[in-house]
C-alpha cells in the first residue's frame, strides 16, 4: 500500500481543519486579536507617549536601584545609543511586543505551574507538552496562527506567547515542589489552613524560582521576537528581516546591537531582582 | 483536691499504638490484629517496616516526658503520631481527653494551633521573617491581631533572652538563639503541650546544656507538659521527669531516670545506663540495708549516733555525710522513723551500679 495515501489524507485533513477553524471560529480569533494587541498598543503607546531620555533614565534608575551605579549609567547609555542609530521607535515596539508576550505568558504559565507543582500528575502530563513545545523549531508557531490571526503584532504575540509560557511553567512548578520538608512540617504542626500553607510557607519559598521562569520566559520571548519579524510584528524584528531581504547589511547590524541591548538590560534587571527575591528567602 | 487531680491529669495517652509503613500495610496491621504478629514477622511475610509496635505511654499535666532512643527507633514517629502528623496505624491516642483521630481537619488544625506547640531539630525559621514575625507566627495563622500577636510574642522573646534580638533576621543568629527562636515560638502559642523533636541535638555541649536548664526551668516555670526526644541520655536524665527508652520501635521501659539507672529493664538498657554518673541520680532509698540486717552485720554500732538524712538524699550528699562522720555509716530517717542505713559499702555498689537485690544479699 502507497503510504503516500495516508499522509496525503492527513495533510488534507489538517487543512481542512484549519479551514474549518478560521471559518467557524472567526469571533473567536477576532477576539484573541483584539486582546492581543489591545494589549499591545496600549503599551505601546506609554512607552511612545514619553520621550527617549525618560524611559532611559527610567532604566537607569532601575539599573542603579537594583544592581549598581556603574550598571545603572552603562544602561542609560547603552539605550541613548539605541536613539543615536536611529532605531528608538522599533525598539520600543519590540520592548512593547516583549513585554505584552512575557506578560501574557506569565499570567497563564505561573498559575498552571502553580497547579502542576500540587498536582504531580498533572505535571507529568504536561511534561512532554512542555518538552515539544519546546523542541520544534520556533517557526512553526507562526504558520497556524498566521492563518488565523493574519499578517500582523497578533501572530508575533501568539508565537512569542507560546514559546516564553514553558519556563515560566517549569520553574514555578520546581519552586512549588521545593519547599524544604521540615517547613511544610513546621506548618502543619502549626495548624495552617491549605490557604495559609500555600501563601505563608510555598509561595515564600517557590519565588526565586519564579523570578528565575520570569527571567527565563524573557529572554525566549526576545529570541521570538525576532523571527516573528517575518509575520509583520513590527520593532527591530522586521527591521532585520527587511533589511536581510534588501541586504543592508549596516541596518541588519545596527537593529542587532539594538536587540542585544534591550535583551542585556533586561536580563541583568530581572536576574538581578531574582537574587534579591532569593536573598530574602534565605 | 481540684489541684491534686490536676497534677495527675493525664494530658496525652497512647493506648496500644502502631505505625507500620509500607505498600501492604493494611494486611499487615490485620495480621497484627489478629494474630499479634511480631516485627520480624511482619517484616518477612508484608515487607512492611514497623515504625512504632503497642506504645503505651501517659504524660500527666507539668510533666516534662522525655523519650530516648538511637536513631531509627521509632522515636520521631512516636512523637509525630502524638499531633498526628502521622496517622497511626493502629491503637488510640487522646489529647486532653479527646480521641484525635476522630477529630476533622478543622478541628484537628485548631487542635495543633491552640494545645499542642512543636519545636523541631531543624528550628525551621522562616528566612524571611524577623525573629518577632518568626515567634508571632503561630498567632498570625490563628488570626490574632497584630499589635495584640507581638506584644505576646515579645513576652515569649523576653523569656527566652532574646529582647535585643527581635528585629534582626533568622540567619543573623547563632545556632543556639535560633533555636531559641522556635521555643519562643511554640510558647507564644500557650500550648499546653510542647512536642520536642530533638531540639538540642545539632548545638554544641555547652550551649546545649545551659538551653537543656533553662528549658526545663521555663517549662516547669509556666506548668507546660512536654514530650522530649533525645539520643542522648544525659540529656533525658537532666530535662525528663520521666523517660521513656525506645528500641526497634517498641518501648522498653518507661521510668524515672532513678528507675532507669538502678532497676534496667533489659541488656539493652542496661548497656545504654553503663557510662552514666549515678552521683545524683541514685538516692538513699534505693542503696540502704534494713535496719535490723545492719544491726545483725555490725551488732556493736550504736545507730542512734549516726549521722541522718532523707530517703531522697542523692549519693553525692551521702559521700558528704560519711566523709564528715567519724563512722562509715548513715542513718536514713523519714518522718521521724529510721527506714534503714547506707553503708560504705552500699554507697560503692550505688556508685558502681549494682541492682540493690544484690545490695541486699551482700
Amino acid at each position: 500500500m502507497d503510504t503516500s495515501v495516508i499522509t496525503d489524507n492527513f495533510d488534507t485533513f489538517t487543512d481542512d481543519a484549519l479551514g474549518w477553524i478560521s471559518d467557524n471560529g472567526e469571533w473567536l480569533f477576532d477576539f484573541i486579536r483584539m486582546v492581543l494587541e489591545g494589549t499591545y498598543d496600549g503599551i505601546l503607546w506609554v512607552l511612545q507617549i514619553s520621550p527617549f531620555y525618560v524611559i532611559a533614565a527610567l532604566a537607569a534608575l532601575l539599573g542603579w536601584r537594583l544592581i549598581n551605579l556603574a550598571a545603572g549609567l552603562l544602561t542609560g547609555v547603552a539605550l541613548t545609543f539605541c536613539t543615536a542609530m536611529g532605531l528608538w521607535a522599533e525598539t520600543m515596539s519590540t520592548l512593547a511586543l516583549v513585554a505584552t508576550a512575557t506578560i501574557l505568558a506569565l499570567v497563564v504559565g505561573i498559575p498552571i505551574g502553580i497547579l502542576a507543582g500540587f498536582v504531580r500528575s498533572f505535571d507529568r502530563a504536561l511534561e512532554p507538552v512542555l518538552d515539544l513545545i519546546q523542541t520544534l523549531p520556533p517557526y512553526i508557531y507562526l504558520l497556524p496562527a498566521i492563518a488565523l490571526l493574519g499578517y500582523g503584532p497578533a501572530t508575533a504575540l501568539i508565537a512569542t506567547f507560546i514559546v516564553a509560557m514553558p519556563p515560566a511553567i517549569r520553574l514555578t512548578s520546581l519552586g512549588i515542589r521545593m519547599t524544604p520538608r521540615e517547613f511544610i512540617e513546621l506548618g502543619q504542626a502549626s495548624g495552617l489552613t491549605p490557604w495559609q500553607m500555600f501563601t505563608k510557607i510555598r509561595l515564600p519559598f517557590a519565588i526565586p524560582s519564579v523570578m528565575a521562569g520570569i527571567n527565563q520566559s524573557l529572554m525566549m520571548a526576545f529570541g521570538m521576537v525576532v523571527i516573528a519579524g517575518i509575520v509583520g510584528s513590527g520593532g527591530l524584528g522586521e527591521t532585520i528581516y527587511g533589511a536581510v531581504r534588501t541586504l543592508d547589511i549596516a541596518t541588519s547590524i545596527n537593529a542587532a546591537i539594538a536587540i542585544v541591548i534591550l535583551t542585556m538590560v533586561l536580563d541583568r534587571l530581572t536576574q538581578s531582582a531574582a537574587h534579591r527575591a532569593k536573598a530574602g528567602a534565605r | 483536691m481540684n489541684t491534686i487531680n490536676n497534677a495527675n491529669e493525664v494530658l496525652v495517652d497512647c493506648q496500644n499504638v502502631w505505625k507500620i509503613f509500607g505498600a501492604r500495610a493494611p494486611t499487615a496491621i490485620r495480621a497484627v490484629e489478629e494474630r499479634g504478629l511480631s516485627k520480624k514477622q511482619i517484616l518477612e511475610e508484608f515487607d512492611c517496616v514497623v515504625g512504632v509496635a503497642n506504645a503505651n505511654l501517659q504524660v500527666r499535666r507539668g510533666e516534662i516526658f522525655c523519650i530516648m532512643g538511637l536513631s531509627g527507633s521509632g522515636k520521631s514517629t512516636l512523637v509525630r503520631l502524638l499531633n498526628r502528623l502521622i496517622e497511626p496505624s493502629l491503637g488510640q491516642i487522646t489529647i486532653k481527653g479527646k480521641d484525635i483521630a476522630k477529630l476533622n481537619a478543622a478541628e484537628l488544625r485548631d487542635m495543633r494551633a491552640r494545645n499542642i506547640g512543636m519545636v523541631f531539630q531543624s528550628v525551621a525559621l522562616l528566612p524571611g521573617r524577623t525573629v518577632l514575625e518568626n515567634a508571632a507566627f503561630g498567632l498570625e495563622v490563628r488570626g490574632v491581631p497584630r499589635d495584640e500577636r507581638y506584644k505576646i510574642a515579645r513576652a515569649a522573646l523576653e523569656k527566652v533572652g532574646l529582647a535585643d534580638w527581635m528585629a534582626r533576621y533568622p540567619s543573623e543568629l547563632s545556632g543556639g538563639m535560633q533555636q531559641r527562636v522556635g521555643l519562643a515560638r511554640a510558647l507564644a502559642a500557650d500550648p499546653e503541650i510542647i512536642l520536642m523533636d530533638e531540639p538540642f541535638s545539632a548545638l554544641d555541649p555547652l550551649i546545649r546544656r545551659q538551653l537543656q536548664d533553662e528549658f526545663r526551668q521555663l517549662t516547669k516555670s509556666l506548668g507546660k507538659s512536654s514530650v522530649f526526644i533525645t539520643h542522648d541520655l544525659e540529656e533525658a536524665i537532666r530535662i525528663g521527669d520521666r523517660i521513656a527508652i525506645m528500641k526497634d520501635g517498641v518501648i522498653v521501659q518507661v521510668g524515672t531516670a532513678e528507675e532507669i539507672v538502678t532497676q534496667p529493664a533489659d541488656d539493652y538498657v542496661s548497656e545504654f545506663v553503663a557510662g552514666i554518673s549515678r552521683i545524683h541520680l541514685v538516692k538513699a532509698h534505693s542503696v540502704m540495708l534494713p535496719v535490723a540486717e545492719f544491726q545483725t552485720l555490725q551488732p556493736h554500732c550504736d545507730v542512734e549516733a549516726l549521722l541522718k538524712t532523707s530517703p531522697e538524699a542523692d549519693i553525692g550528699e551521702l559521700i558528704d555525710l560519711t566523709m564528715r562522720s567519724n563512722r562509715d555509716a548513715v542513718a536514713v530517717v523519714e518522718n521521724g522513723a529510721m527506714v534503714g542505713i547506707v553503708t560504705t559499702r552500699g554507697l560503692l555498689c550505688g556508685v558502681a551500679g549494682t541492682p540493690a537485690r544484690e545490695l541486699v544479699a551482700a
